[in-house]
């Protein structure tokens, strides 16, 4: 039996990602983002131009489609950029299985989506006083916002593994959370009929859809839960054929066996 | 029981053959030289050895484990990998406890067993310097290091002393030469300079082109020519290496 040391590898890749890594980086910069935003939003609230909902709304959307651009960047990174570095030969001399290493990566990766939820929070409280919709929010954020980060994260892992270039697995993931972001951006999409089929089959989009009923629409969380299919079919997915597939995919080399 | 056995082990990239059938055996306790020039297959018999490619066909066994249980045998070797690079931002220290809990050992043994091991390559002193501030010759001890920290039966070492300077090739001879001679592992060597060979070897597998042109002991495989020098020429001359 081939050792499983998942938890080994994840806290040596969060250590390297938070204390001598980018991981400080990128939330700060998340974090200078969202303070602008939350500025604009509080004063257009101000000038009756925004209401608080959706104000709160607005920050969780943001929170999430950052954070999991931040997550899908550094998980990209994770075994193309050691194979880049020439560090990956050395774990994989090492009894640790390739799926240990796989799920250890994707857990820590997925510590970077942890952190920009963290870092959220303060700016939905500080939007949504008064209207119990912070608490609610944040529930909202950490529920499906996990589970696109788990899904998509474990893409850019996916690209990692497949590619030897670190800029090839990063220009395949940006380029993936592109088509997925562009459609979110059309405000008639989920009305009309192939934008309400384009919505349910994208992980973002139908999270962000999801998210804005209950938080804007007021609906209950169960009211359109089938909006939440997708993230969860990708998440299970994704990290399926990473755990299946994983010793196939951990090579020194891509596709060389 | 030999702790190094190859039969027919070969491996293909398309229609280049990087490695043909090759076949050898090593006995526990020994230090065997892997000589050829660029692209004779050294590295690809190091790499299919140690598990980290597939071979095309042929079997083998390392540490008396047969070549399908990779994980079997990733437990009882160590590997100096060949250009292995190194987590800049890590010490010495840092890095020699992750792999020794990579391993399996507790984190107290994992501390122990590095502390140990970078006094016995002469690095105690520095164990938390960041490797980036590390001289060549000290991450190539450290490597070593790394190599021996699951106490292994056999351990590879692809190119130790490339770049190193006189003093530095020194050091890491004597510290292979103590591998096999205190801790009883069996050592494979690959390396390009014959002198070093001369010097740590008991026997040698000269491959070309991924041919085996010889194997046996250095007396053997020297007799008759003179030299390794002469030797390592006459059986790898007129195939137009890089």
């Amino acid at each position: 039996m081939s050792s499983n040391r998942w938890d080994v590898v994840a806290e040596q890749e969060s250590r390297e990602l938070w204390i001598g890594g980018r991981g400080p980086v990128l939330v700060f910069g998340f974090s200078l983002l969202l303070s602008a935003m939350t500025y604009l939003a509080a004063t257009n609230r101000a000038m009756n131009f925004l209401e608080q909902r959706e104000a709160v709304n607005l920050t969780v959307q943001v929170g999430l489609a950052v954070g999991v651009l931040l997550t899908v960047v550094v998980s990209a990174d994770a075994i193309s950029g050691e194979r880049e570095r020439g560090t990956f030969e050395s774990l994989l001399l090492t009894p640790v299985s390739r799926r240990a290493i796989v799920v250890g990566k994707l857990v820590a990766a997925s510590t970077m989506w942890l952190a920009c939820l963290i870092v959220t929070l303060p700016y939905l409280w500080v939007l949504g006083r008064g209207v119990a919709g912070a608490g609610q929010a944040a529930l909202l954020t950490l529920v499906v916002g996990t589970l696109v980060a788990l899904g998509l994260g474990g893409v850019g892992l996916l690209f990692s593994a497949w590619t030897n270039s670190n800029k090839t697995s990063l220009a395949c993931g940006l380029l993936l959370l592109l088509v997925l972001f562009a459609p979110t951006q059309l405000p008639a999409l989920p009305k009309t009929g192939i934008g309400e089929v384009i919505t349910r089959v994208n992980p973002i989009g139908s999270a962000l859809h999801y998210i804005s009923q209950i938080l804007v629409s007021r609906r209950n969380w169960t009211h359109d839960l089938s909006y939440l299919a997708s993230p969860v079919v990708v998440a299970l997915v994704v990290t399926g054929v990473l755990i299946v597939a994983g010793p196939r995919l951990v090579r020194l080399t891509a596709g060389l066996r | 029981m030999a702790s190094i056995e190859a039969t027919g082990l070969s491996k293909r990239y398309g229609a280049r053959n990087a490695l043909d059938g090759l076949t050898f055996a090593a006995e526990p306790g020994e230090v065997i030289g892997l000589l050829g020039p660029n692209g004779a297959g050294k590295t690809t018999t190091i790499r299919l050895l140690t598990t980290i490619l597939e071979p095309s066909s042929g079997t083998f066994t390392v540490a008396g484990e047969p070549g399908d249980r990779p994980h079997r045998i990733r437990q009882r070797i160590g590997v100096l990998p060949e250009s292995g690079g190194y987590p800049a931002r890590q010490t010495g220290a840092e890095y020699l406890r992750y792999a020794a809990r990579l391993f399996g050992r507790s984190r107290r043994d994992a501390r122990s067993a590095a502390d140990r091991l970078l006094d016995d390559v002469g690095l105690g002193d520095r164990a938390g310097t960041r490797i980036s501030a590390y001289s060549r010759g000290m991450k190539q001890r450290l490597g070593i290091a790394r190599a021996l920290v699951n106490d292994p039966s056999v351990v590879f070492l692809d190119e130790p002393t490339l770049g190193l300077d006189p003093a530095g090739q020194r050091e890491i001879l004597a510290t292979i030469g103590e591998i096999a001679g205190r801790r009883g592992a069996t050592v494979v060597l690959s390396t390009h300079t014959l002198t070093e060979v001369e010097q740590v070897c008991g026997s040698v597998l000269i491959l070309d082109h991924g041919r085996l042109r010889a194997a046996g002991p250095l007396a053997d495989v020297v007799a008759g020519a003179g030299s390794l020098s002469a030797a390592f020429i006459s059986l790898t001359e007129g195939a137009g290496h890089e």
